[in-house]
């Protein structure tokens, strides 16, 4: 049986598996007898990447089936800090797989999303998981968390998203809610407002927020970037998500 | 002459159950759809079946046990009894039984029909669907047509073969309490089930493992679906049959006092449903939808043009026959009521208006706020019902009075004004459980978006329709109900007692706190009967899904019919303690505390009763269309703080709204009939 790497961003790390892509987007959603649910974020990784810091040839050498013949589910090989240590070449598609284990693949694109003038909602994933209203771009965004010298806060590789923000990214004080699910309304409000007028570019909303996100909130994709690479994995539109991948859609949006 | 209109009517009603035998072999006719849909619906209709199979058998020694009592009981000349002298007449026993009984079987036989065209139907709606939103409405609604039309068409023979056979009033009562009896087992059966059910699908599926309504991974799926069935189609037709037939029964009993003109008026009330059944017949022709239409326009037309046609046979009836002018305002009255009433019920249950959307809005507070909200819209739904009813009620009461006939009776002939066009309304209601059925196929044998999205169109349509028919249902239940106060009043003075129900006498204050007390203890027994019985789901549920990973994997299928077997023996055994305080509260205060009890016992539980039942349907039906607003994206939508409290609001208004509200209209007429019947034996021997 092939064996499969995957880098899992809920939580970050990085796993040998004998499983398929949606056969493991199902078994690290859904869990077996141990009762481990939730949703689940992983790419799959070239089966060639190799580094130093991790002891992948060892970790395949455990991956072997079940004495009943079933396949190796996962074999941890690092849990810490897994992605500053990734060649982001190295990853392929992008899975995100809803709570009830339904999988949609994402490709990485070149088309990232061009500037706007409205405000950002960015809910970082790997390896802080705070949530963060701006007023910066996703690019610029992503060069001031990872490439800015000057910057007191950085981090040497990022995984985020870019939440919708409907009304609220042109007029914070009085944009409606409508379908956004966030909690906290009048605080994200204030924090919109605050990047918006005064001299900051960027406000933490919610300094411990759980990197788990409703996938119908996302605006554009998911971004992954360190020091020498940015790449995007663009969400197709609600209306394409809601004609060809019906199931995944409906689950995503219990 | 009267032998005439009670052999149209038997025509008539042959005619309704010929259309609905010839539109369940229609639906039958119809493509059944994939293989996958096929299989899927053949689980619902199995579980479906099994259930009434053992609700059947179960009635069946329920209407032995009773029968037998009755014939007994009948067979003694309860007038001799006073002069200490007492003889037996075991036909007049007999003939009662017999009354009884076959009142219970007419009412099986209809609800056997409507369930059994809904097991056929929602397959081929889900079928139909993937062609068009048009084809898919008319099979529903003719499949719906089967149980309504069935439904009028029994009732109409049953009750006039019955009065051809013993010309007596008394015994056309008999066959109206053996038709409460099995619609108060199987509307507060069928409400437990659905709810056991639906509450432990979405507690342990939505809630807990997070998979979609109707995922065939959920083990409950089929039992959810199977409860549609029960409860809100075999239900519902048992619960309506009972309020129609115990409407006209209310009124040939109190025609019976009419001297020379008795005949004329106790066959007054089923000349009405016969042109009730006539205009439904015509009415059902108008409702049809285009593909870009809105169905619930079409039900809402059907109903209106229904109404007309009948008030204008109604009128026809009045001049040609010469027929006194009271029958036809009272008549009017009540349809016109019954009318407002359904459609002021929707006021507060549909998502266009103030309190849903309002009960909404405050979710993002909390569980909490959203159920104090939906409660205290619930109560203030009430008020419009009630203002409806005694509108009805004085209006009847005078317009018949200045035209010359008994008031009470003008009382009794709005109620079946409100019902006579049942076929019509119990179409329209019919009609819900089936798409949300074909919604749930659709979804379990994954028939596609475009389907779902049809599916989601039609089911929308039929949550007004039931909002309507449970406005219209209750309140025609509390006017019936008030005639049969009155004709409970007449049997008990026929015996030679005097009766005199006043508020100053203590014995009647304390019948009437005991019969205030019933409904609320009623409710709550059918209520702890679905919580208790969830729970124990829950836990299957939670056993599936630890003991067989592969279940939500796909990899494995769930065990469905241990879930189906779950919730049809809870429902069948949590029937014993509200049916026996249903039949031995009344009786038990009665030979207690004498009749004077008894009516203010009547009195008490018609007020709770009927104000009980409007809260707890409309506050259920709010709490649910509040969650569905929410899930079209407002207030944050579905996974929102709101979402999540509006969830909460829908789960306790479940078995408000399907469980205990519905089953207090046939609880209260369930009291009426006992204590009618039991009347002139209560007069006889009471303690007090």
């Amino acid at each position: 049986m092939t064996v499969h790497l995957y880098l899992s961003l809920l939580p970050e790390a990085l796993i040998a598996s004998m499983l398929n892509p949606e056969e493991f987007g199902a078994y690290y959603a859904v869990g077996t007898a141990k009762k481990s649910r939730g949703k689940a974020m992983f790419f799959e990784v070239n089966p060639g990447f190799r580094n130093d810091h991790f002891h992948i040839e060892e970790a395949i050498k455990r991956c072997i089936p079940h004495e009943d013949g079933r396949p190796k589910s996962s074999i941890y090989i690092s849990i810490y800090r897994v992605l500053e240590h990734m060649d982001l070449s190295a990853l392929k598609e992008l899975y995100l797989v809803t709570q009830d284990g339904r999988t949609l693949s994402l490709k990485s694109s070149d088309d990232i999303p061009c500037k706007d003038d409205g405000l950002h909602l960015y809910q970082e994933i790997i390896p802080v998981t705070p949530l963060v209203a701006s007023r910066l771009d996703p690019i610029s965004f992503y060069e001031l968390i990872v490439k800015n010298p000057t910057s007191l806060v950085t981090v040497p590789a990022i995984c985020f998203v870019e939440l919708r923000l409907g009304e609220l990214a042109q007029d914070p004080e009085m944009g409606l809610i409508e379908d956004l699910p966030y909690t906290n309304s009048d605080h994200l409000r204030q924090c919109l407002s605050d990047v918006k007028t005064k001299y900051v570019s960027t406000k933490m909303v919610d300094r411990i927020h759980s990197a788990v996100f409703s996938y119908r909130t996302v605006k554009n994709g998911i971004f992954v970037g360190n020091s020498k690479q940015l790449r995007y994995y663009p969400m197709p539109s609600q209306e394409t998500l809601r004609s060809e991948y019906y199931r995944w859609w409906r689950s995503a949006n219990m | 002459m009267s032998e005439v209109w009670i052999y149209i009517g038997i025509s008539v009603g042959v005619l309704s159950i010929g259309v609905a035998l010839y539109l369940y072999y229609w639906v039958k006719r119809q493509d059944p759809g994939t293989k996958e849909a096929q299989e899927v619906a053949s689980w619902i209709k199995e579980g479906a079946q099994t259930y009434l199979k053992r609700l059947y058998i179960a009635l069946t020694i329920v209407s032995v046990i009773l029968g037998f009592i009755i014939a007994v009981i009948f067979s003694l000349n309860l007038g001799d009894v006073t002069q200490n002298s007492l003889t037996i007449t075991p036909s007049n026993g007999i003939r009662m039984a017999l009354a009884f009984v076959f009142g219970a079987l007419c009412s099986a036989v209809a609800g056997y029909m409507g369930m059994g065209v809904a097991v056929e139907a929602n397959v081929r709606t889900a079928t139909a669907a993937k062609e068009s939103l048009t084809k898919a409405f008319r099979l529903s609604f003719y499949a719906g047509s089967v149980m309504g039309l069935a439904m009028v068409g029994l009732a109409v023979i049953g009750m006039s073969v019955i009065f051809l056979l013993t010309g007596q009033a008394e015994a056309v009562l008999g066959f109206s309490f053996g038709a409460s009896t099995l619609a108060l087992l199987a509307k507060a059966g069928g409400g437990i089930y659905t709810k056991t059910a639906d509450i432990a699908a979405d507690l342990v599926g939505k809630i807990e493992v997070g998979i979609p309504e109707d995922d065939p991974r959920n083990p409950a799926v089929v039992a959810d679906n199977v409860g549609d069935n029960v409860g809100d189609v075999a239900g519902m037709g048992a619960d309506i049959f009972d309020s129609y037939v115990a409407s006209v029964v209310a009124v040939m009993l109190l025609g019976a006092t009419f001297g020379s003109e008795s005949q004329l008026y106790m066959i007054i009330p089923m000349l009405l449903c016969t042109l009730g059944i006539i205009a439904s017949l015509l009415g059902i022709q108008f409702v049809r939808v285009r593909e870009n239409g809105k169905p619930g326009a079409a039900l809402n037309r059907g109903t209106i043009i229904t109404c007309l046609l009948f008030a204008i046979m109604v009128a026809a009836l009045v001049i040609l026959a010469e027929l006194n002018y009271g029958i036809l305002w009272a008549t009017l009255t009540g349809l016109v009521t019954g009318v407002i009433i359904g459609f002021t019920s929707d006021y507060f249950t549909s998502e266009d208006h103030k309190p849903v959307v309002e009960t909404a809005r405050v979710s993002g507070s909390g569980a909490a706020i959203n159920i104090i909200t939906g409660f205290s819209y619930g109560l203030m739904s009430v008020a419009p019902s009630i203002i409806g009813i005694v509108a009805a009620t004085l209006l009847s009461y005078y317009l018949a009075e200045t035209s010359g006939i008994s008031g009470i009776y003008g009382i009794g002939i709005s109620a079946v004004g409100m019902l006579a066009i049942s076929g019509m309304i119990v179409s329209a209601d019919a009609y819900g459980p089936i798409v949300d059925n074909a919604r749930g196929i659709a979804e379990m044998a994954g028939m596609g978006r475009e389907v779902i999205e049809r599916a989601d169109i039609l089911d929308a349509a039929g949550n007004t329709a039931k909002a309507i028919t449970k406005g219209f249902s209750i309140s025609a239940a509390a006017l019936t109900v008030l005639a049969l106060f009155a004709a409970y009043a007449e049997t008990v003075e026929a015996a030679g007692i005097s009766i005199e129900i006043s508020l100053r006498n203590p014995i009647v204050v304390a019948g009437v706190l005991l019969g205030a007390m019933t409904p609320p203890i009623f409710s709550a027994l059918t209520m702890l009967s679905v919580t208790h019985n969830a729970f124990d789901m829950i836990e299957e549920i939670r056993r599936q899904f630890r003991e067989k990973p592969g279940i939500l994997a796909g990899t494995e299928k769930p065990d469905y019919a241990t879930c189906v077997d779950l919730a049809a023996e809870g429902a069948l055994s949590s029937l014993v303690l509200p049916a026996l305080l249903a039949v031995g509260a009344p009786l038990l205060v009665g030979f207690i505390l004498g009749p004077d009890a008894l009516g203010g016992f009547l009195g008490g539980s018609i007020f709770t009763g009927v104000i009980f039942a409007l809260l707890m349907a409309n506050s259920g039906g709010l709490w649910d269309n509040a969650k569905k607003y929410i899930e079209t994206g407002k207030f944050g939508g579905p996974g929102s703080d709101a979402h999540k409290a509006s969830v909460v609001g829908d789960t306790v208004g479940d078995p408000f709204k399907d469980t205990a509200g519905p089953s207090l209209n046939t609880l209260i007429t369930v009291m009426s009939l006992v204590s009618s019947l039991f009347a002139p034996i209560i007069a006889a021997f009471h303690l007090f």
